[in-house]
């Protein structure tokens, strides 16, 4: 009667290729060994218990090796932060500006010694994930970090679809999430759900009011969005605000992302004469090719961008001469001197030009650092959660950082940031006003 | 736009029971119906202006596409990368090293066209005739191109001066100098390809092979050359486009999605293996594009394009000029 090892070997023996072919190799000799035949048609012989004692003894052998790095591993434990952002396609310039600026902070903590959080220390490592602005990836991407790459603290999403799509993954897991999507929707009814840049809601208002202060000759104005979430709510936003300074609300345009031929968009809204055209929250690549293609078609009014920064990248897009006189929300200064070391800095992760949503971002992360630090712990994120709202105000880069937008969303989720006002002068990013916190 | 257009924006739903899409619960944006006043013809003159400058990029792309298909029976779903390469191989040529624009045209061109035969001969001979095969063996190709191309020059969405720039501006209708020049040269292919098929030796022989590959066989022609040269020529016009409209457009290794979308969609509509066919689809896109994203916007215009298919694909599956298998 086999012994349960034996059988126990039968069967792996009869799933293994390799401990097959060793039998079968022992079994031309077998003859002359004393092999006996096990219930179940198994051949066992002393040489195979002595290849199964082998293969035992290399794998726990192994085992104990693995033990013993990890013991190693344990003395420098890594804490995974995980980034869901546009890093491709249209967009990509804030998206990298997500990671960017979250990869500098943390690599400012490595090199620094790491994080210590209650005694032990952590290198800090990003995990990103490419969502592409689509919130069906953005769902993937966040899925995976929490399951697989199990992270409790996650800077993004960037587009408002994505970032509708993950809220409630964040709260029923009690994920600490940072976003940056403009949607209003994305700060209703969260605990663990924060952003930490100001959107259309919060600096529309001031950067009309200043075009309408300096630029009594427009009256009318035309607004083009992409055709989404984040473009249906700031458009909202931007009518509304228009509207409040006496401005006639000529035209409102919605196009796809994938957009590239803006004539008969343009052929559409010069037809109604404004005297103002608002990007909003048009990606600058494509902003730039409106500008281009309306100059083009003839159009003679102004331009403004009330929305996500970067004009290289409009002034690449449309030119220096037909991107003259555009009105812009600029996010950062970048005659900062912590600016210029950012770029340096950023230039090691991605191609410049540097997005200022770095800045936004940079800011965040050591936020999120120094709160994981006061807290104590990297898992109990409600813990994290009340050390990252105590921490205000908050010198960030550019100036002081509060939370904020009660009357608005209904809590203060909301991180209120230094503004300025713009205008690309000779293919270059002129700050004309700046607008404190809130 | 001239003065005095007279065009304006209406609420009501009009005759053609559009609804405004203020205050509409869904977020789905129902266009406001262009209610024109005067100057109709003028307007419609930029609006055919329009389309037929979309239509020549849409021709070139459908061409190539439907040509391999023709000879080849390869679904080149690596299209819309060799346009993609042609737009990078400029931004290279021209945007960084600063080599005159049409002289880096005729290179990426070239070097578009040599790619094409060098893949095909690689991957894709043994899969002639193989349709399903050859469908997902592009699709590989089409992936590993953009994401190479996005290692390589990232993932960012960059720019390229304008050969030419300033307008024509005829009777009140805009015509950008650049599209005028995209067209020109366009055409002047076009009409090349139109030559070298119907006169050339080889291009006779590429349709010879198109007809019946065991025919043409008997004849002396060699299949494995001409299907070379068929995807080498395909991949040139695929080229040719990207790199035309390279300083139209910005340039990313995701460009060639949307240019491959509307291959499909002209060749489906003109019929695929046509080469008429791909030429009054291209128009006949390019016009419909226009028309519906003038006066109704771009969603419209996408939804019309694919109500098209949808009506071809149950009247007509051959395709306007196809011929019924």
């Amino acid at each position: 009667m086999a012994t349960e090892a034996e059988q126990a070997f039968c069967v792996v023996s009869n799933n293994s290729l390799y401990l097959r072919r060793a039998i079968q190799v022992h079994r031309g000799d077998r003859a002359d060994q004393g092999s006996r035949r096990v219930d179940g048609g198994c051949i066992v012989c002393e040489k195979e218990m002595t290849v199964k004692k082998s293969i035992q003894a290399s794998v726990f052998a192994l085992a104990g090796l693995a033990a013993v790095s990890s013991f190693q591993v344990s003395a420098d434990e890594e804490l995974t932060i995980g980034v869901v952002s546009a890093l491709e396609g249209p967009g990509s310039e804030w998206g990298r500006g997500v990671d960017g600026g979250t990869k500098i902070a943390a690599k400012e903590i490595n090199d620094a010694g790491g994080l210590t959080v209650n005694g032990t220390t952590y290198q800090i490592n990003v995990r990103s994930y490419n969502d592409g602005y689509a919130a069906s990836a953005a769902v993937s991407a966040v899925t995976r970090l929490i399951e697989q790459d199990e992270v409790n603290f996650i800077l993004g999403p960037l587009g408002s679809g994505s970032a509708l799509a993950v809220k409630p993954m964040y709260e029923e897991n009690g994920i600490l999430a940072l976003v940056n999507s403009y949607s209003p929707k994305t700060l209703e009814n969260v605990r663990y759900t924060y952003r930490v840049l100001p959107t259309t809601a919060e600096y529309s208002g001031p950067i009309v009011g200043w075009i309408h202060e300096n630029h009594p000759d427009i009256k009318s104005v035309a607004i083009i969005s992409p055709n989404d979430q984040t473009g249906w709510d700031s458009q909202k936003f931007q009518e509304a605000t228009y509207e409040k300074f006496g401005y006639d609300i000529v035209g409102t345009e919605l196009f796809e992302r994938s957009t590239k031929n803006f004539q008969p968009f343009v052929t559409r809204i010069m037809a109604q004469k404004p005297d103002l055209i608002e990007l909003d929250t048009t990606p600058p690549g494509t902003a730039g090719l409106i500008i281009r293609q309306a100059r083009e078609m003839g159009y003679q009014g102004r331009f403004s961008k009330i929305g996500g920064p970067g004009v290289p990248e409009i002034v690449d897009a449309a030119g220096k001469d037909f991107a003259e006189g555009t009105i812009v929300y600029v996010a950062a200064d970048t005659n900062n001197p912590k600016y210029q070391e950012l770029e340096e800095a950023y230039a090691e992760i991605y191609s410049p030009p540097m997005n200022a949503f770095n800045v936004f971002f940079y800011d965040a992360a050591h936020m999120l650092f120094q709160a994981i630090e006061r807290a104590g712990t990297v898992e109990d994120t409600e813990k994290v959660r009340q050390e990252l709202e105590a921490m205000a105000p908050y010198e960030g880069m550019q100036g002081t950082l509060n939370w904020g937008g009660e009357d608005t969303y209904g809590n203060n989720h909301q991180l209120q940031t230094p503004t300025f006002v713009g205008m690309i002068k000779d293919g270059k990013e002129v700050i004309v006003n700046r607008i404190g916190v809130q | 736009m001239a003065e005095g257009s007279g065009i304006r924006w209406t609420n009501d739903p009009g005759p053609l029971g559009f609804a405004c899409r203020h205050g509409f619960p869904v977020p789905i944006m129902l266009p406001k119906v262009l209610v024109i006043d005067m100057d109709m013809l003028q307007l419609s003159i930029q609006v055919g202006v329009n389309g037929l400058m979309f239509g020549i990029v849409y021709i070139l792309m459908a061409l190539g596409f439907t040509m391999i298909f023709g000879i080849m029976r390869v679904v080149n779903f690596a299209h819309g990368e060799f346009y993609m390469l042609g737009a990078i191989a400029v931004l290279l040529l021209f945007g960084k090293l600063g080599y005159d624009y049409y002289l880096s045209l005729t290179i990426a061109v070239l070097f578009v066209g040599l790619f094409g035969v060098v893949v095909e001969r690689l991957l894709l001979r043994s899969l002639v005739g193989r349709e399903l095969n050859s469908m997902i063996m592009t699709l590989a190709i089409s992936i590993t191109m953009l994401s190479m191309v996005a290692i390589i020059f990232g993932p960012q969405e960059q720019s390229v001066d304008r050969p030419v720039s300033g307008i024509f501006q005829i009777a009140g209708v805009i015509i950008p100098q650049d599209r005028v020049m995209v067209g020109a040269i366009a055409m002047a292919v076009l009409v090349v390809f139109y030559l070298f098929l119907h006169y050339a030796r080889f291009g006779l022989a590429m349709r010879a092979v198109a007809q019946d590959s065991g025919a043409a066989e008997l004849q002396g022609i060699r299949p494995g050359f001409i299907y070379s040269l068929a995807f080498g020529v395909g991949s040139m016009l695929a080229g040719l486009a990207g790199a035309l409209m390279a300083p139209i457009y910005t340039i990313s290794p995701f460009m060639g999605d949307v240019p491959m979308m509307m291959a499909f969609i002209v060749v489906i509509l003109g019929g695929l293996g046509s080469i008429p066919g791909a030429v009054v689809g291209g128009l006949l896109l390019g016009l419909v594009e226009s028309v519906f994203s003038t006066f109704f916007g771009s969603t419209a215009a996408t939804m019309i394009a694919f109500g098209m298919v949808v009506l071809i694909l149950l009247v007509k599956p051959s395709g306007l000029m196809g011929r019924a298998q």
